[in-house]
């Protein structure tokens, strides 16, 4: 049984489409990225899966319950959302108090534990925080009670580089610990780093689900050319190429499939230069949804 | 508890100042009651100049104006109508601030369950609406025995203040009932003074009307001053009333916010 299991899930908003028939299936120990653009709908799977909203139809479980069924699975789901904000007029470790008087076991030292690593100050009100503070807050609110799954939805905006390599290196700790991890993101980069499995969702749809070393590894080559005579965009139209970009002597692409073919029309050209690369995250995703679009 | 506790140390503010405010207004009217009795006939006068809808709208019985009960019943009718205020801004804003201020992430992911947040809210409104009447009725009395000239009875001076409660009760009830079902409600207090407001003017053009049907429009007209005075009780009819009232805004209230979508904040 999957920590998260997300079953023919659809969310209609009225007319306005939410998410359409997502299946998901986190197992445990792992870290799952989510990924996709702005109004894709991750925020949407997230909320109805702890209960926030309500499906349409379909099913969302943790530990195999639902939230709105058995309120009290939450116990072990730590939650950081994109927009975090807290009661202005309490301090922050009033607020991270009140927050782990919900848990029923003694989280202090493991307040001080975060507060130390991300370098929060516990005695300023929250009104006064910086977003990026809040945002502090938000993690050591998430993770005081060492919960065994960690749901983060675009949990990096607003902190600096620094801080998100601490952030990064908490949440490596926490899964090393034993948490699953359900991470929503825009930014390829992060899900790269972290995760093992990735889902795309655009358009409310899960349009692929792949492991980051399989998108990584096998498919794709990030190709840059450069000949020295002119190319044209016919030598590249064959199955796989994609974001083409041709200008006089040079060509960049990337190419997904196999190789060899590929080589042999390389070959046929007098070549200044070429190199060919990994393509990070982002590239293959930008290619697909250009594919889609 | 914890948050029962929480909710209490918010209202704790607002209930202070309310209370304040309420023992202040009665306080003034108190002052000038010695004045009033010296120059009875003159008030009358006064009084009697006024249309009879105007009196009955301000609860003014010009036969006891002069007794410490009759005279109470101007100020108890101002002191409902603050008290009805304050609870009906209570019953909007204690679940619609969660949305107002994006705090439903935080507290709406916690292992409660909708049901427990409403009763922990409801509580604690309940609770500073209980503490602001008693400080008030305690004051309240202090204030009226300094300054009564003839005895009066304490017992239909407690019968009296306590549709304070009741009212508030009422008006708790229809302001969470009407809070859940927006999805974000960004200022309670138009609301609030609207519902309020709108059933007070109700109630007093009603007033009038004797005890035609029309009174169950208007909760300030459910507990007549003159009646519990003449009589030391209640007309049974109007708690009915007050208690299906109650238990309607609250059962919707509960199965609502139970069921309701949070969403995100941008």
């Amino acid at each position: 049984m999957g920590v998260i299991e997300i079953k023919n899930l659809t969310k209609n908003y009225g007319k306005a489409r939410g998410i359409v028939n997502v299946n998901l299936t986190v197992e445990e120990g792992e870290v799952f990225g989510f990924i996709g653009p702005n109004g894709a709908g991750k925020s949407t799977t997230i909320r109805t899966l702890l209960g926030l909203i309500h499906p349409t139809t379909g099913t969302a479980t943790i530990f195999g319950k639902s939230c709105r069924v058995a309120p009290e699975v939450r116990k072990d789901v730590g939650y950081l959302p994109s927009e975090v904000f807290y009661y202005d007029r309490m301090r922050v470790m009033d607020l991270l108090m009140y927050s782990a008087s919900f848990y029923k076991k003694d989280c202090k030292r493991r307040i001080y534990e975060l507060a130390e690593v991300m370098d929060l100050d516990l005695t300023k009100k929250i009104d006064n925080l910086s977003f990026g503070n809040k945002k502090k807050v938000g993690i050591v609110q998430g993770l005081l009670h060492e919960p065994k799954l960690i749901i983060l939805d675009e949990p990096t905006s607003g902190l600096d580089p620094l801080m998100q390599q601490r952030f990064f290196d908490l949440i490596d700790q926490e899964n090393k610990k034993g948490a699953t991890v359900f991470f929503s993101s825009h930014i390829l980069g992060e899900v790269q780093r972290l995760c093992h499995r990735v889902a795309f969702i655009k358009d409310g749809a899960i349009i692929q689900l792949e492991k980051v070393s399989t998108l990584q590894e096998n498919n794709y080559k990030r190709i840059k050319l450069q000949a020295r005579g002119p190319v044209t965009n016919e030598l590249f139209k064959f199955e796989g190429v994609a974001d083409l970009k041709v200008a006089n002597n040079t060509a960049t692409f990337i190419f997904k499939g196999n190789i060899n073919p590929m080589m042999r029309t390389l070959a046929t050209l007098d070549l200044e230069n070429v190199s060919i690369v990994e393509p990070d995250l982002e590239e293959i995703f930008m290619q697909y949804y250009s594919k889609e679009s | 508890m914890n948050m029962y506790r929480h909710e209490l140390q918010s209202l704790r503010k607002a209930t202070v100042i309310w209370t304040v405010a309420m023992i202040a207004l009665a306080g003034l009217y108190f002052g000038i009651y010695s004045t009033v009795v010296k120059d009875a006939a003159g008030f009358t006068q006064i009084l009697n100049s006024y249309p009879a809808s105007v009196r009955a709208a301000l609860g003014v019985s010009i036969a006891n104006i002069t007794s410490m009960m009759g005279y109470y019943a101007i100020i108890y009718t101002l002191i409902a109508l603050c008290a009805a205020i304050q609870a009906m801004i209570y019953g909007t804003s204690i679940l619609s601030k969660e949305s107002r201020e994006r705090t439903a992430d935080f507290l709406l992911v916690k292992p409660v369950s909708r049901s427990a947040i409403v009763s922990a809210k409801l509580l604690a409104s309940l609770s500073m609406l209980v503490l602001t009447d008693v400080v008030y009725f305690l004051a309240a009395l202090v204030l009226a025995e300094l300054v009564k000239g003839a005895a009066f009875s304490v017992e239909g001076f407690l019968l009296l203040n306590l549709t304070i409660l009741f009212l508030q009760l009422i008006f708790l009830a229809i302001g969470l009932a009407i809070s859940v079902f927006f999805a974000r409600l960004k200022n309670v207090l138009p609301i609030s003074l609207g519902v309020v407001l709108g059933f007070y003017i109700l109630g007093a053009l009603i007033a009038t009307g004797d005890n035609g049907s029309a009174r169950y429009l208007s909760p300030f007209r459910y507990f007549d001053a003159q009646y519990i005075i003449a009589h030391s009780s209640y007309e049974l009819s109007y708690l009915w009333i007050s208690t299906a009232i109650v238990a309607v805004g609250v059962g919707l209230s509960y199965i609502v916010y139970g069921r309701k979508d949070v969403h995100s904040v941008s």
